[in-house]
């Protein structure tokens, strides 16, 4: 009754059909083709993963190592996803098409209960590697001893800030905090430069909004936690309320409210104003806003590890690797709206580049793990 | 464990109708091993929770048990169930008396109508009702007026009930079709009333069915996890969610044992609610109460119901549906029907599994006293109270330590989901054997079957209709089990709830759409077939 092979098949089968149809475009502009497989089949079949196209414009492939000069991969692998299949399936299923000899399948569910997972299996876990969300449960993972350190070649593809220290984990792509404004009741001036002077802004009364129910948001009042102490955070929770702050179920909706003008400014990622603007045909009066150095401004990552159960920690380093190649920071950069970690590629959209970003300095993002003091307390102002 | 112990057995002497009463006398070996296996079985993941707890340390467990935190969520979850399952008795017993007795009208498209709920799972309703209405729902911007937001208790209480009435229903509707309606004939030609041949002859036929739905009411409304955090309501549910997701695996396997010692409670109870339990089977029943002016009232009722739990979430998945989702995911969001092959093929497993495991227990469990009797049927219950992130938890632990062949298979899974839902088969078929008077496989057996034989041949076909409600109850749940699917299932086994929840947790409402309407489409066909099998009567 192992249903387990069925399924795999119809998958395999479709992806390939898929990484075939998507790749056939690019491969014609690319010359004469021998037919052959070997090494020249993988360069052809590299290049731009997904539609190839924003809805912010085309662009050319950008700088950054490709998958072309990255090790092959021969094997069987296993990825816990704690991010979605909708966000990065597409990316995995083309890595996974580039190789003949390569398999690989993907666990979806959310990252806390994929941490969960490996370590309620101990040393009987299938995962080779754990695809994270957030910093948070990536940090989690490794205080438990549970990854295996990644290569130095890996990790150097990225700044230090972006990775851990001592190597056992990595970032993939970036996400800010920031300000959605609606762009015809304000101006980005009229937006704070200080999270702090949120509460006391008249001006949004009853016009600002927040989604405190939502992973995201929770890890911001836990880097304002980290930042500024749990008095100051309380203090701030309860301004927003008697603000008359409206509720969301998530950062997306607070960004759509934005955009239609429910709401003249509120608080979410940065890519859902992408996703807004993409959705919209890039014309709704929407805006994102940056306050500087504090928690409203935190850059928390998404990012991989090696788990220690690895079978073969090598192919599952190589797999990380591939997830800061060019194209695929490339492709965060396009289809999630995501900031790529790997000098040299840019993000698309209306945003700034991620050297004019402002995070605050010296917050370690492990330690936006502490979940539950946060719930505890926004619990305790009546927030949640 | 002794707390349940005491609970049936107490009731049984002095009772005039001792015939049908079960039997003290000791039930055949066979039969106590099977039911000792299944409860043994269905109470293994509880192990791994009194492991955690245990590596807690007594002190930590104490003060944790005690602190003002924990008895606030208690006395919350305490509050929901009992007003979840008081308003599903009071929803769904007139809706199986109007559907089985009276001459309502449609009465047939009433009786599947107001069981559809039962497909809906309640945390997409959670969802379609958070949306619709608010200040600035779906619903208040399409009507232009203001309505008040859903939240809280009462959101959570509406939702629950909503979606889990049906148990009470289905469980009242069939021993309502089992009984002898000319019992009520005689009771009005002795000048009662009819709200008297009601209280006095048909309560108390009904109440063990009535209370075995309660009781699967108020076990979910105990495990449920979506509903509270959608609605913001602090029941145990939630407050574990956020111990496993804030990595407190041990705070939240000691709130697990405090969520088993409570559905103990629940499960005493119920056994003093549930009453002497007389057999009247081999009845004949009739449809000829007439509603006269009742009419209207009751049309409405039926209405305002299935407007409710119905049309509110099919509108917002409708909604979802048509907007579509744009560009991100098309390519791996997109419909497969591998899903629907993957979540029909693992339920109907699971129904069939859970219906043989169910057969010995709930046979126990009706025609005979004693502890192991009372003991394996209750135990089936625990599992059911559980959430299923903790079994599925327990089953990773249990799978990956000592099972290793059949850890990430659907072997595992399936057994996880008897592990949920086999009361639900046990529940509905125990009701069904108490309901068949012990006189007739005698009779069989005086005509020379033998006692197998009588079981099959006479047994078996009177509470055939206990058997399909109970495969139903337990097809239709399985179909739209998350948290322990999303543990267990085998890398890459995709079912629609899975690809409801890829997509709904991403906030790509437009796929989650198409995989939800399916998933309501294909248990309602499920338990329309059921209710049309059903319609052969049991005379």
């Amino acid at each position: 009754m192992n249903g387990d092979d069925a399924p795999r098949m119809g998958r395999r089968r479709a992806l390939e059909a898929g990484v075939a149809a998507g790749v056939a475009g690019f491969a014609g502009c690319l010359g004469p083709l021998d037919g052959s497989d070997g090494p020249d089949r993988r360069a052809r079949n590299v290049g731009q993963i997904g539609s190839g196209r924003s809805p912010f414009g085309d662009r050319e492939l950008p700088e950054g190592t490709s998958m072309s000069e990255m090790p092959e991969m021969e094997g069987e692998l296993t990825v816990y996803s704690g991010r979605g299949e909708a966000l990065v399936g597409e990316l995995v299923e083309f890595v996974d098409g580039l190789y003949d000899g390569l398999n690989v399948d993907v666990r979806y569910a959310g990252s806390s209960a994929l941490v969960n997972q490996i370590l309620t299996e101990g040393d009987g876990s299938t995962a080779d590697v754990f695809y994270s969300v957030n910093a948070g449960s990536l940090g989690t993972l490794a205080e438990e001893g549970r990854t295996t350190p990644l290569p130095d070649d890996v990790l150097d593809l990225v700044r230090g800030e972006f990775r851990d220290p001592d190597g056992r984990w990595v970032g993939t792509s970036g996400r800010a905090r920031t300000v959605p404004y609606n762009t015809e009741a304000l101006s980005g001036d009229d937006v704070p430069t200080d999270i702090g002077a949120f509460p006391d802004t008249e001006a949004f009364r009853d016009d600002v909004g927040w989604a405190p129910t939502y992973g995201s948001f929770q890890a911001f009042v836990t880097a304002m936690r980290v930042l500024e102490g749990d008095g100051a955070t309380r203090e701030w929770l309860r301004g927003m309320l008697d603000l008359g702050v409206r509720e969301y179920g998530d950062e997306f909706l607070v960004s759509q409210a934005v955009a239609d003008g429910e709401i003249s400014v509120g608080f979410a990622n940065h890519y859902y104003i992408q996703r807004v603007l993409a959705g919209r045909g890039g014309d709704a009066p929407i805006a994102t806003a940056f306050t500087e150095g504090d928690a409203g401004s935190v850059f928390n990552v998404a990012g991989a590890a090696v788990v220690d159960t690895a079978a073969d920690a090598e192919l599952a380093g190589n797999f990380v690797r591939h997830l800061l190649s060019a194209e695929a920071q490339d492709y965060f950069a396009r289809e999630t709206f995501e900031y790529p970690l790997v000098p040299d590629v840019d993000p698309v959209g209306r945003l700034p580049n991620i050297d004019e970003l402002n995070p605050p300095g010296g917050i370690d993002l492990t330690e936006l793990s502490d979940l539950e003091g946060t719930v505890d307390l926004m619990r305790d102002v009546g927030v949640l | 464990m002794d707390t349940n112990a005491d609970g049936r057995p107490v009731d049984a002497p002095g009772d005039e109708a001792g015939e049908s009463q079960p039997s003290g006398e000791s039930p055949p070996p066979g039969l106590s091993l099977a039911s000792a296996l299944v409860a043994a079985a269905v109470l293994l993941p509880l192990v791994w929770l009194v492991k955690l707890g245990v590596d807690v340390g007594f002190t930590e467990a104490t003060s944790l048990l005690l602190r003002p935190r924990t008895l606030e969520v208690a006395a919350n979850s305490a509050v929901l169930v009992v007003a979840v399952t008081a308003a599903s008795v009071l929803v769904g017993v007139p809706l199986a008396y109007l559907t089985v007795r009276t001459d309502l009208p449609f009465g047939r498209f009433w009786t599947v109508a107001v069981s559809l709920p039962l497909v809906v799972p309640s945390y997409v309703g959670a969802f379609a009702f958070v949306t619709a209405f608010g200040p600035r729902g779906a619903l208040a911007r399409a009507l232009g007026v203001e309505l008040p937001r859903l939240h809280g208790l009462a959101g959570t209480v509406l939702v629950l009930t909503l979606y889990t009435y049906p148990y009470v229903y289905i469980t009242a509707r069939a021993s309502l079709k089992s009984m002898d309606s000319t019992l009520v004939e005689a009771a009005r030609t002795l000048r009662h009333t009819r709200f008297q041949a009601f209280r006095r002859v048909t309560a108390p036929h009904i109440r063990p069915a009535v209370a075995a739905g309660s009781l699967l009411v108020a076990l979910y409304a105990l495990s449920d996890f979506g509903t509270p955090a959608i609605m913001g309501f602090d029941a145990f549910t939630r407050v574990i969610f956020v111990e496993f997701n804030s990595f407190g695996r041990d705070l939240a396997a000691l709130l697990s044992l405090q969520l088993v010692a409570i559905t103990l409670l629940v499960l005493a109870l119920e056994s003093r609610v549930r009453g002497d339990e007389r057999a009247g089977g081999g009845g004949r029943t009739t449809a000829d109460v007439r509603l006269g002016r009742w009419r209207l009232p009751a049309l409405a009722f039926c209405g305002a119901l299935v407007v409710l739990a119905l049309v509110v979430p099919l509108a917002v998945l409708g909604v979802w549906f048509v907007r579509g989702a744009s560009g991100v995911g098309s390519t791996t969001l997109g419909f497969q029907w591998g899903y629907v092959v993957n979540s029909v093929g693992v339920a109907t497993a699971t129904a069939l599994a859970a219906v043989v495991l169910a057969l010995p227990v709930s046979y126990l469990a009706a025609r005979h006293d004693g502890p192991l009797a009372t003991l394996a049927e209750r135990a089936t219950y625990v599992g059911y109270a559980v959430p299923g992130v903790v079994i599925g938890l327990a089953l990773v632990f249990l799978g990956t330590s000592y099972a290793r062949p059949v850890y990430q298979t659907l072997y595992l899974l399936v057994f996880a989901y008897v592990v949920r839902f086999l009361p639900q088969a046990v529940g509905s078929l125990r009701a069904s054997f108490v309901r068949v008077d012990p006189a007739l496989p005698e009779a069989a057996r005086t005509l020379g079957r033998t006692s197998t034989g009588a079981f099959r041949e006479v047994t078996l076909p009177l509470v055939a209709p206990g058997l399909f409600g109970g495969m139903a109850l337990v097809f239709l749940t399985t179909m739209k089990e998350l948290d322990a699917t999303l543990f267990l299932a085998p890398t890459g086994f995709d079912t629609l709830v899975t690809r409801i929840w890829s997509a709904y947790s991403q906030g790509y409402f437009g796929y989650a759409a198409a995989p939800a309407l399916i998933l309501l489409g294909v248990s309602a066909l499920s338990m329309a077939v059921i209710v049309s099998r059903e319609g052969y009567d049991v005379r």
